[in-house]
């Protein structure tokens, strides 16, 4: 794994080339997805459908 | 937090994409877009998914309604079960109940003209269909459903319910008229 690392290292500074991009931080964090993978159907679906049910006014 | 097995190159969001993958990923999308365009061009080409009105009600209330609107405008019965059948004003509230296992009352509308149709279920839910037209609407306890409906075709129509509601929900078919004005 070191000679790996050392293979896809920049010759100079690593600190300053190892910024990486926030969407591969996204895509790489299993919690953070599963996370978004309930949050936004239970938003969109349940609690969107829900408030759109509760405010069904009442007949005349 | 890091994969499993890291990846050969720490940063390999910059990494270019395969032409296979760059196909597939297209394809999915361009079905997924097809699919999504389908719910409001079925909405609007295919006259489905309505957008009725909704209210809360109780069945109490809605049946006392509808039983005003039949014990006004009822011209006879028809059926077995003398079920009325009720020709109201044009531009009135009419109403039509689903219950287990029959649609009352039997409405007769005048070709031309519109109407506020309101739909509840006493009950369960039950699926309204008016065939052959295929208007379709699903009706639920404690809420009715308003349509205006305007019938421009003459005849007999079937009300089916197309929402298995018990044992017998296939007899549960019922009738609606439309008569030209006299």
């Amino acid at each position: 794994m070191a000679e790996q690392a050392n293979a896809a290292r920049e010759p100079s500074s690593e600190e300053a080339e190892e910024r990486i991009p926030i969407m591969q931080h996204v895509l790489e964090n299993p919690f953070l997805l599963l996370f978004f993978g309930v949050a936004i159907p239970t938003v969109f679906y349940i609690i969107w459908g829900i408030m759109e049910i509760v405010t069904i006014p009442v007949a005349k | 937090m890091s994969a499993i097995l890291p990846p050969s190159q720490r940063i390999w969001w910059k990494q270019p994409l395969d032409r296979v993958e760059l196909t597939w990923i297209l394809i999915a999308f361009l079905w997924a877009l097809i699919l999504f365009f389908m719910m409001p061009y079925w909405h609007v080409f295919g006259k489905q998914n309505l957008s009725n009105e909704a209210y809360r009600i109780s069945a109490e209330s809605f049946q006392k309604m509808a039983q005003e609107m039949a014990d006004k405008y009822t011209v006879r019965t028809e059926t077995d079960q003398q079920i009325p059948v009720v020709h109201p004003p044009s531009g009135s509230d009419v109403y039509l109940i689903a219950r287990l296992w029959a649609w009352w009352p039997i409405l007769e509308l005048e070709n031309g003209q519109s109407y506020r149709l309101h739909l509840s279920a006493m009950d369960y839910q039950h699926g309204f269909s008016l065939q052959p037209s295929n208007i379709n609407l699903q009706l639920v306890p404690g809420y009715e459903m308003v349509v205006t409906v305007a019938p421009n075709k003459s005849g007999s129509y079937s009300v089916v319910c197309n929402e298995y509601c018990g044992i017998g929900h296939s007899t549960m078919v019922g009738r609606l008229y439309v008569v030209d004005k006299k």
